[in-house]
């Protein structure tokens, strides 16, 4: 009966590790897969970030060791195109704001015929590749407009290029918001105005912070447009990285301004979706 | 607070006729319900008396005055929405305040009022949630306190509770018409759910593809519907169509005789039928009685039925009853349904109550859908 | 004055114009509001890029004194300036191609398996940033004292040989298209319901077969969208061949339309080749608007 009583315990034994081994093996397979998968995305997270860790780490570096002395040139004598670009990145948010939130509110809210075509229209700029754009701009500000190589012309070649992304996030918040918001302050006694002051806008809140965010990062760093329209008293901070890229491209000095660019626009990104979400962003430049 | 006429009001959209002609007179401080099924015009209709669109011919006036061109913020009017349309930005207070703000009040009457009619609507010491903090029912409380909060002469309702669940939807229905009560505002609203409309309006307005089928009381619409549809609408009919026999004068109420098939069944007549028109005869499930035995016929004929079918479903009874080789839907109710349980089968005696007969129109017979 | 009670006056006569604004206004106000973009659109978008047509058909810049109308410089770029636009459309196809096969697997693991997506989109934004950035960045790695030198030497390559070299423009500009990829394949492969791949591994298909025959059908609209949206954007390719590229690359349409337009004056010239570059950029995004249903959908 003892061994009897074994033989079925050594078979159970069997009977149990068999699937055991195979369910391992299994287990382990897939481990191994999705350790490979994670890794991929961690590899071209890397890669994205690399360039921008390279510059900094280089940035860093002079010749008397690890310093942040090339630091000193971003608020000396490159000041200037940083002001100088923080002042049109302001202005082009603002002037975006004036155009496209009429235009989203008529776009959504208004019966137009060929709303389709308007907004191809609209949004041509955004499909014109930038070089295009340069030169188109150079000859109608030197021949037509007269404004060659002044703030007005690059403030301008800034809006038309990026207030249809202003647009979008606006149209698609609004027409997220269902009227009925409109409409229940309408019955309450509040006009149009008031309306769109104390209700409208509030809760399109998002979308059009969407639109300021996107203009920001575009045109703060924006240079191949500049390159082609600013006039040589309006170097913006990009166009000055560009340009040193081509002149002394190996300064840390360099380094230290393109990586101080990427780091005010990150900042900017982060903070948006801390307070926003990436929903409004759907759709548009970024993701 | 206002009287509110609508004078032949029609609204196209194109080819399709959304209102199709409606008028409608309101009285100050009246509480009229429009029902009907959905797309049937009534919540365009309100719509239209709100301003929110305008209509493609016909008259609005509040008071006697034409108001088709006064843009709705212009009104005076308090619309509460089937989503109550909170203001998520805005706490509860906030969205109460909100009409007083926008005429400018001062501020210490605006929170008096704000407190009122936190008050009013059960809701004290709520004021600083956000409306998504609320359940449905009290969101909908602080959609009817912001209306109220601004006086409006005239309240319009789009369907209010259909969004909540049952139990809520019937105490507010009762705290909504006490509000207008206590408040006095002409009222009107919108529903599709007849329990609704019957519980809590002055006067009901039946709505079926843009046009007004029949307005009237509870009991107008109920006992006396002048439209197959309105019967047919309206709760549970049987529906026979039949010839005008004779005309009967009693107890000062006109009645005619309508003959079915073999049957003979006493109506009552709003509309003058004469002996050989054809009418639409209709008669409740509830209305039907089923008799004991030993119950003598007065004057009422007692007809004879066979039961095929008894449903169960706890405070009623439901049959199927073939009276003269037609089905009949009978409804029993109260302690003598329950000697009736085991009649499938059976012959039983059954008494007619609160007939009514219509003129039979072929064309709107056909419009009515379903049929 | 028999009927003193007010006729159901419904039908009013009302004045031409008033009646016409009343009714129009809707329509009217719209087109208000639209018209201070509309202006901006047409006299920035639409005005340069009519004077652009018009300017590429005259010799140089006798446009700006008395033009001489030819098509002299569409002849000079079908005669010396072919391989330009080949090299063009061969890095930004090329590119295109890296990015999708780089973007597919990534697109996937990102939407089946990742659930720190808020950390891989905060590192998608860098490219975002523009190529400028990206370009001096890779400038920088592939120095001979960068931080890829150990790694480089002992593999024995020599990084100067990467610094200026077409793999390394490709790169750069793959990396700068690849979150549009990304987000074009995600948004499909999102739609894509996970349990017809397990339907389709329980009816016995191997894994390459689940992705030949379920997934990559399903996912083919973003594919498609993504090619010509990467396509787009690296036609218009400058900043890269110019920072990472030998002269071979330098050829590339956006550089020569700078060196002509700018640099040169020929205005002529330039703006032949902006309308060549303009109608290979509007031909890719109304190819890919058709394609795919834009974020508007208008």
């Amino acid at each position: 009966m003892a061994t009897g009583g074994k033989a079925i315990a050594e078979r159970q034994e069997v009977a149990v590790r068999r699937p055991g081994l195979w369910t391992r093996v299994v287990r382990q397979r897939r481990r191994i897969l999705d350790l490979v998968q994670h890794g991929y995305i961690w590899l071209w997270m890397l890669i994205f970030v690399l360039p921008f860790l390279t510059t900094f780490a280089y940035s860093l570096r002079t010749a008397d060791g690890i310093s942040l002395s090339p630091y000193q040139h971003v608020f000396g004598s490159f000041k200037d195109n940083l002001l100088l670009s923080f002042e049109v990145t302001i202005i082009s948010i603002v002037l975006n704001l004036l155009l496209a939130l009429p235009a989203a509110y008529a776009i959504v809210r208004f019966p137009i015929p060929g709303k389709g075509f308007l907004l191809s229209v609209l949004n041509l700029a955004l499909y014109t590749p930038a070089a295009v754009m340069g030169i188109s701009l150079v000859i109608v500000y030197n021949f037509l407009f007269h404004i060659a190589q002044t703030l007005t012309g690059l403030v301008g070649a800034y809006v038309v290029g990026t207030y249809p992304m202003m647009l979008i996030p606006i149209i698609v918040a609004l027409r997220d918001l269902p009227q009925v918001y409109e409409e229940a302050a309408r019955c309450l006694g509040a006009n149009r105005l008031q309306t769109l002051f104390r209700v409208e806008l509030p809760l399109l809140g998002p979308g059009i912070s969407a639109g300021i965010l996107l203009t920001f990062v575009i045109v703060f760093n924006e240079f191949l447009v500049t390159l082609f329209v600013a006039g040589p008293g309006n170097t913006t901070a990009a166009l000055r990285v560009f340009n040193l890229t081509r002149t002394a491209g190996i300064q840390p000095s360099t380094a230290a301004l393109a990586s101080t660019m990427q780091i005010v626009s990150f900042v900017v990104v982060i903070a948006f979706f801390r307070f926003f979400g990436s929903r409004y962003l759907k759709g548009t430049y970024l993701i | 607070m206002a009287r509110v006429e609508l004078i032949e009001v029609t609204k196209r959209y194109g080819q399709t006729i959304a209102v199709d002609r409606v008028s409608l007179d309101i009285a100050e401080g009246e509480f009229v319900t429009l029902l009907g099924p959905s797309g049937c015009g009534k919540t365009t209709t309100l719509r239209i008396v709100a301003g929110l669109i305008e209509p493609t011919e016909g008259e609005i006036r509040f008071d006697g005055q034409v108001v088709n061109h006064v843009p709705p913020h212009k009104r005076n009017i308090g619309f509460v929405f089937q989503s109550h349309a909170l203001f998520p930005h805005l706490t509860v207070a906030e969205n109460i305040a909100f009409g007083l703000k926008i005429k400018r009040r001062p501020k210490a009457e605006v929170q008096r009022r704000v407190e009122e009619m936190l008050e009013l609507v059960n809701l004290q010491g709520f004021g600083s949630r956000m409306p998504s903090q609320l359940s449905g029912g009290q969101q909908q409380r602080v959609a009817l306190a912001r209306v109220l909060a601004t006086d409006p002469q005239v309240l319009l309702f789009d369907e209010p509770l259909s969004a909540l669940d049952r139990n809520l939807r019937d105490q507010l229905k009762y705290s909504i018409l006490e509000l207008q009560r206590r408040t006095k505002k002409t009222a009107i609203y919108v529903t599709h759910d007849q329990s609704e409309a019957f519980a809590i309006s002055d006067r009901i307005c039946v709505m079926n593809a843009g046009r007004v089928e029949q307005v009237g009381t509870q009991l107008d619409i109920y006992l006396r519907p002048r439209t197959e549809f309105v019967a047919n609408f309206v709760g549970d009919n049987n529906v026979l169509t039949g010839a005008v026999v004779r005309v009967q004068q009693r107890d000062g109420q006109r009645s005619v005789v309508v003959k079915s098939g073999a049957l003979e069944l006493h109506a009552v007549d709003t509309q003058g039928l004469q002996p050989g028109e054809t009418a639409l005869v209709f008669v409740r499930p509830e209305n039907i009685e089923v008799l004991s035995d030993g119950v003598v016929s007065e004057d009422e004929p007692i007809l004879q039925g066979l039961v095929e079918q008894v449903v169960f479903e706890g405070p009623t009874v439901r049959f199927l009853v073939d009276i003269d080789g037609r089905p009949f839907r009978v409804v029993a109710s109260g302690p003598q349904r329950l000697t009736l349980l085991g009649s499938s089968g059976r012959r039983v005696r059954l008494r007619f109550h609160a007939v009514v007969a219509i003129r039979y129109e072929h064309a709107e017979a056909a419009l009515v859908p379903g049929r | 004055m028999a009927g003193s009670a007010q006729p159901l006056a419904v039908e009013r006569p009302r004045a031409g114009l008033a009646s016409w604004l009343r009714e129009h206004r809707q329509l009217l106000s719209g087109l208000g509001l639209l018209l201070p973009a509309f202006l901006t659109s047409l006299l920035l978008s639409v005005v340069p890029l009519v004077y652009l047509i018009r300017v590429s058909l005259t010799r140089e810049a006798t446009f700006f004194f008395t033009a001489e109308h030819t098509i002299e410089n569409y002849r000079t770029i079908a005669e010396r300036y072919l391989p330009n636009l080949w090299e063009t459309i061969y890095l930004a196809g090329l590119s295109s191609l890296l990015d999708l096969v780089v973007g597919y697997p990534f697109a996937y693991i990102l939407v089946r398996k990742v659930r720190y997506r808020d950390l891989v989109r905060a590192t998608m934004m860098f490219p975002l940033f523009g190529p400028l950035y990206l370009s001096l960045g890779m400038h920088y790695l592939f120095l001979p004292n960068g931080p890829l030198a150990p790694a480089l030497n002992l593999l024995g390559i020599e990084g100067t040989s990467l610094l200026y070299s077409l793999p390394s423009v490709l790169f750069a500009m793959a990396i700068f298209t690849l979150p549009f990829m990304v987000m074009n394949i995600g948004a499909a492969l999102s739609n894509v319901d996970p349990t017809l791949e397990e339907a389709a591994t329980c009816l016995g298909a191997q894994p390459w077969q689940t992705f030949w025959r379920v997934l990559f059908p399903l996912s083919r609209s973003g594919i498609l969208a993504g090619l010509l949206m990467c396509f787009g954007w690296n036609l218009g390719v400058y900043v890269q061949p110019l920072v990472l590229g030998t002269i071979s690359e330098q050829r590339v349409l956006a550089i020569a339309l700078y060196q002509k337009g700018v640099i040169q004056f020929d205005y002529g010239l330039a703006a032949a080749m902006g309308v060549v570059l303009m109608a290979l950029a509007f031909g890719v995004t109304w190819l890919s608007l058709r394609l795919s249903r834009g974020a508007l959908g208008a």
